[in-house]
């Protein structure tokens, strides 16, 4: 893993920023599915990234994660660059971001527990099974299955889904977070007490990047937001505004 | 709740957990996986213990030719000079010392009548012929190792001449019948190599396919791992026990008919097979089963190594 912190923004602001991007640019033949993004953030900062469909959230996360490299610009997460990390160094910085997918991506061959304590034990191979299970299941409880956690992803709605893949994102308390549309197959009152997770999540000092099209919860939540608008940033709101989200009102 | 997000994770690593939960992983998980994904490796099995069985059997049948072309190269080096009913000792001895002098000839060997009667009762056909006459038919020999099997012909010349030699059938050298035989054996070992080339070509192929369809099939399983930050070979390892356990049981089945295919052989057509496969022994058998179990396990471990490689390319 490169160990050299970038010397741009986090320096410039005196803040070590977990996550950076810096002029990110994404192309798919003609299509621009990000055109020069910059963005960063801070540790314990929870933000929002909102946008019509296409509008380019969903390479923005996978830049973060490292699914996806720039076609220019660069990505700093925690001081490693991810625009130029090699591929056996991945699993590393992937293990540094925890993920929620709009897809859930559990492991179909292992229970809820299993699929939130193998993130523990990926990240750390030394933790006892017993250590392991126990946060496993706390993390469980903290998102409302408790009594599910011997259940096979097959066997869950796709709510149940989605909150295994909220506790399995932070049961690691990695540095960074990134969801894409955690609330989307939740109810009103399950997605509002998710939110209330990733906030108490951020406030441990992860820094957090919610995609998402619910446009009550940001509101409501009055946090930074982020809008992007055919992969441009054309709006970076912070926190406790509580203007007119720009795409959604045109 | 706050504690799961911040209560601290141990620093040091323990050994045993490390240990634990190595062996958890790779191998426990990888035989419920295994168990639970029956259904989608069945095909991989089924061909793998079809093509492993063949590939038995036809090594098996590749090694008894082998020891057949070997037992007859090793006859046709050996020249049998048949002596008369009647002839003298002093000429037999006399043509004796002639061929042992003879620089061509590695050893000389007198058979006598009644031991060419023993002999011919061990041979495929000839125990009815040796029943059926009132006398030994059978004429005592001096059985002539040479050097060189180009030296045979020119020895029989050589010998046809004493006046110990039965002057009917003089010696056994029977220069077409060899050349046939010579001819025939190359022509076999000739095909039979290709075969079994190309024949171990098809099952490596027919199993990496099979396998990289089971794996393809769970694609979604590789990249979940990777995208949650498992290591290489925490997501090798796995596929790459399963698929040794796929190869173990498809090698297994095949080892186990191959030896009782081999053993069946040996038991139920002893003095013919003998003949017709010289050097199959129940250790070659075993031997045999051992190979097809190890090509079995080392095919399905390799063949998943490649597959789970090529998913792993693509995230």
């Amino acid at each position: 893993m490169q160990s050299t912190l970038c010397p741009r923004l986090s320096i410039l602001l005196g803040l070590p920023a977990l996550v950076e991007v810096v002029g990110a640019t994404c192309r798919f033949g003609d299509i621009v599915a990000l055109d020069d993004v910059s963005l960063a953030l801070q540790p314990g900062e929870l933000a929002f990234v909102v946008g019509p469909s296409g509008a380019g959230k969903t390479t923005l996360l996978k830049l973060i994660n490292r699914e996806m490299r720039p076609t220019s610009g660069e990505v700093w997460i925690d001081g490693h660059a991810a625009h130029a990390l090699r591929p056996r160094r991945i699993p590393t910085l992937r293990r540094r971001v925890g993920v929620v997918y709009q897809d859930y991506k559990l492991l179909p061959r292992l229970t809820a527990l299993e699929n939130v304590a193998f993130a523990i034990q990926v990240c750390y191979l030394g933790v006892s099974d017993e250590e392991a299970h126990d946060r496993a299941l706390d993390a469980l409880e903290a998102v409302g299955l408790g009594g599910r956690d011997g259940a096979f992803p097959d066997e869950l709605s796709g709510g149940q889904q989605q909150r295994v893949a909220i506790a399995r994102a932070v049961v690691v308390q990695p540095p960074v977070l990134i969801a894409d549309e955690p609330t989307g197959n939740l109810d009103l009152e399950t997605a509002w007490q998710v939110m209330k997770l990733l906030e108490q999540v951020s406030r441990f000092g992860t820094a957090v990047l919610i995609a998402t099209h619910n446009l009550d919860i940001v509101r409501r939540m009055q946090r930074r937001v982020v809008t992007l608008v055919d992969g441009r940033l054309v709006r970076d709101q912070p926190a406790g505004r509580t203007g007119r989200l720009a795409w959604a009102a045109s | 709740m706050g504690g799961i997000l911040n209560a601290p994770f141990p620093r040091r690593r323990r050994l045993r957990n490390v240990f634990r939960n190595t062996f958890r992983h790779l191998f426990r998980g990888a035989a419920r996986s295994w168990r639970r994904n029956l259904g989608t490796t069945a095909p991989a099995l089924g061909s793998m213990t079809l093509l492993l069985l063949l590939s038995g059997v036809v090594g098996l049948s590749a090694f008894a030719l082998r020891g057949l072309a070997a037992s007859q190269a090793a006859e046709a080096a050996v020249l049998h000079v048949y002596l008369r009913d009647d002839a003298r000792q002093q000429d037999t001895d006399a043509l004796r010392a002639s061929l042992e002098a003879d620089r061509r000839v590695l050893a000389v060997r007198y058979t006598s009548k009644s031991d060419a009667l023993k002999h011919a009762q061990h041979r495929p056909g000839l125990p009815d012929l040796a029943g059926a006459a009132d006398e030994n038919p059978f004429p005592a020999s001096l059985d002539v190792r040479v050097r060189s099997v180009q030296d045979v012909g020119g020895l029989a010349a050589a010998a046809t001449g004493s006046p110990a030699v039965d002057p009917v059938l003089p010696t056994s050298y029977n220069p077409s019948a060899y050349q046939r035989i010579q001819t025939a054996l190359t022509v076999v070992a000739v095909a039979g190599g290709a075969f079994l080339l190309l024949f171990g070509f098809v099952a490596i192929a027919v199993t990496i396919n099979s396998i990289k369809a089971a794996i393809q099939a769970r694609r979604n399983e590789v990249s979940i791992m990777q995208l949650v930050g498992a290591p290489r070979w925490m997501v090798r390892g796995p596929f790459l026990v399963e698929g040794a356990m796929t190869g173990s049981v498809a090698g297994l089945v095949a080892a186990l008919v191959t030896l009782a295919a081999g053993l069946a052989g040996l038991a139920f057509g002893t003095s013919a097979f003998a003949q017709l496969a010289p050097g199959l022994t129940v250790g070659v058998c075993f031997i045999a089963a051992g190979i097809v179990l190890l090509a079995g396990v080392v095919l399905g471990s390799a063949a998943s190594l490649v597959s789970v490689h090529s998913q792993m390319e693509s995230v």
